[in-house]
């Protein structure tokens, strides 16, 4: 399985591609089906500005999501409240 | 796949949509020339304000006067305090003066600037960065791009998104136009034009990143230097090409959320302690601007200015120095800020660079909190050319290089440190001027000779049809090892030279693509190599050590000498070999 971290919502994604169109680092494809979420191409050539999510016109229903590859995560000190989000 | 021939013709060709690319094509379209903008990627989220920015500094004629601040004051903190003497005043001069100007433009864009919280002049939210007054704007710079991509369209300006532009066309010293790739269609594509201006942003890329992400950079990603590049093999002269900034390493916390120090994007409350809890940086506050005008500006207030970047510089060095010998971890730590300050500082965060998914991540998959999470600070981890319009093109007063009609605008300049966005917008804007001035005095295009379209039409073909090969990643890996190892923090003649004879193997490896995009990364890493050769050259030229634009080290020559170094070190490529000149600072 290769690395990947943006996943699209098959049920809000419309397939309109505008993610494709802004990404700066030419990282996404279109999806060869139409109306299809798009492919992602190149995940190691992102540049994480997340304009893909930003220019969604179906952010708000979450068609696209970026999960923070694993090694850029942490870097700040827990505390109580947020170990108990995590359980 | 044979790649096509497209020619286009226009009467002013900006060679990147960033911010100073956009500015110049407004410009340039306003006085009534036509108008091109290419962009390797697409002008509605590219540069180094894609995804935004939250602060702009300025003169501010209705702050600063009121102060009794002059421009000439500010220049004087400018070259003490930020570029330990490289600075072109004149540059400074025209940005600063100008860029306050831009500001009411972007405004009037609709842009927004004005609080009704502030109690700032004109209810602007000003805070104090470079300079020893308040004087960069905070505002909500995330729309940006769309707006000038908007402002930019209504102009009849033709966009050329996905178009990668690699070769200046020049005829007797003049420029006739430029060509470059489809990154979607490997096509080739050839621009008459009676001015160019090139506004390509700064290189990246030029080492490791330690994250893991190769691409998980500060700046974009995207900058390989195509505009320096490409000027440098029509033998224009670049300074300061000495200064890559180093590798002060951050492999965890690196988001890249582009904080700067507790003194840019996270002011006023965040300082930097130590993991006992002992203050290295501490927080500031808000300008109290009910005083406005009540005593005026002095000497002191700069002595004291000057003495806490001093105390900024030492930390920053003591945090790197104690990591290595037992001490650290470092935080950033807003546990101290009111809850009006930590929302000042997540909007402004949200506003800067990749802020916004910065706290989709950190807010959102983590639930964290800025008050309650402390971060790890431990600076940048990017190796990219130095200080904004620190390293690039040597230009006139009226931003023009050596090559007749031939301009440069923001971060493609050299001279400029922490230029940044006021200067591509302020450069941007007079540039495009210019060219517009230009284009209309002359009366056709220059004819030219095909050599060096056939030339890069052939490499493509070479590239894409290669069947055993290199993937770009992997000499564009080998080519920031040998950055890393053979030009790192502190550089040595006998280490950056054998640097330069392993770059050789790396500029004759032959590169295979398999696509346009992989063809337009191939590309990119002909430019890094480029680049990464003049700053390996000029890392070799630099006979002493200076802390700014970036620290800049030689193991041989460890003190400041300006005696001999206070001067800009210009590289130029002359046929096969390279000449070294200088110019004066001021």
């Amino acid at each position: 399985m290769a690395f990947r971290h943006i996943y699209f919502n098959e049920e809000t994604c419309t397939g309109c591609n505008t993610c494709v169109e802004v990404c700066m680092c030419d990282a996404l494809a279109p999806n060869p089906e139409e109306g299809k979420p798009p492919v992602e191409m190149y995940p190691e050539e992102c540049w994480f500005c997340g304009a893909c999510i930003s220019f969604c016109p179906q952010k708000e229903k979450g068609a696209i999501e970026m999960v923070t590859p694993f090694p850029m995560r942490g870097g700040f000190t827990a505390d109580e409240k947020r170990e108990e989000h995590k359980e | 796949m044979k790649p096509k021939i497209i020619t286009s013709d226009t009467d002013v060709l900006i060679i990147g949509g960033g911010l100073g690319g956009c500015m110049a094509a407004i410009h340039a379209a306003d006085l009534g020339v036509k108008v091109t903008v290419t962009d390797k990627s697409n002008t509605l989220a590219s540069g180094a304000a894609a995804t935004g920015i939250d602060h702009i500094w300025a003169y501010i004629p209705p702050v600063h006067e009121e102060m009794g601040y002059t421009i000439e004051d500010m220049a004087e903190e400018h070259r003490i305090g930020m570029s330990a003497g490289l600075l072109r005043k004149d540059l400074f001069l025209l940005v600063a003066g100008t860029v306050y100007d831009r500001v009411l433009d972007l405004e009037r864009f609709g842009i927004r600037f004005r609080y009704e919280d502030s109690k700032a002049p004109g209810h602007f939210r000003i805070v104090p960065q470079f300079h020893s007054v308040p004087s960069s704007f905070n505002f909500d710079g995330v729309p940006l791009k769309r707006v000038l991509t908007r402002e930019v369209r209504k102009r009849g300006v033709d966009i050329f998104n996905r178009v990668q532009m690699l070769d200046l066309l020049v005829t007797d010293g003049q420029v006739c136009g430029a060509a470059g790739i489809g990154t979607r269609t490997g096509d080739v594509h050839v621009f008459r034009a009676k001015a160019v201006i090139l506004a390509t942003g700064r290189a990246n890329r030029l080492g490791r990143n330690l994250c893991g992400y190769d691409f998980n950079t500060r700046i974009p990603a995207p900058f390989s230097g195509d505009g320096q590049a490409m000027a440098a093999r029509e033998g224009l002269p670049l300074i300061n090409m000495e200064f890559l900034s180093g590798r002060i390493l951050a492999p965890c916390a690196n988001y890249s959320p582009n904080y700067g120090d507790p003194r840019n994007t996270t002011q006023p409350a965040a300082r930097v302690i130590d993991g006992q809890g002992n203050v290295l940086v501490p927080r500031t506050s808000f300008y109290d601007w009910e005083s406005l005008g009540k005593e005026k500006w002095s000497l002191e207030v700069r002595k004291r200015w000057l003495e806490e970047r001093r105390v900024i510089g030492e930390a920053r060095r003591r945090m790197v120095a104690e990591q290595r010998s037992g001490g650290g971890p470092f935080y950033l730590d807003f546990s101290e800020a009111t809850a009006e300050e930590a929302a000042y500082i997540e909007w402004s965060i949200r506003n800067e660079g990749k802020g916004t998914q910065f706290l989709r991540y950190f807010l959102g998959e983590e639930k964290a909190d800025l008050r309650r999470n402390k971060q790890e600070y431990a600076g940048f981890s990017a190796r990219e050319l130095s200080g904004y319009s620190s390293a690039g093109l040597w230009v006139n007063g009226e931003l023009e290089t050596e090559v007749r009609n031939l301009f440069a605008v923001g971060d493609v300049l050299g001279g400029f440190p922490f230029g940044a966005s006021p200067a591509a917008f302020a450069t941007g804007w007079h540039a495009g001027g210019a060219a517009a001035q230009r284009a209309r005095e002359a009366r056709e295009f220059l004819p030219f000779t095909n050599g060096v379209v056939k030339a890069r039409k052939g490499l493509c073909e070479d590239i894409l049809e290669r069947k055993r090969g290199f993937y770009w990643r992997e000499v564009e890996t080998y080519v920031q090892n040998v950055m890393d190892f053979y030009c790192g923090d502190v550089r040595s003649e006998p280490m950056l030279r054998r640097g330069l004879e392993r770059l050789e193997d790396a500029k004759s490896a032959p590169l295979k693509a398999e696509n346009p995009h992989e063809l337009a990364r191939s590309m990119d890493v002909k430019s890094i190599i480029d680049i990464a050769e003049m700053v390996l050259r000029a890392s070799i030229e630099r006979k002493e050590s200076r802390p700014a634009p970036v620290p800049f080290r030689r193991a041989e020559f460890p003190e400041q000498d300006d005696e001999h170094w206070l001067c800009f070190l210009a590289i130029r490529k002359e046929e096969s070999d390279f000449r070294f000149t200088t110019y004066p600072v001021g």
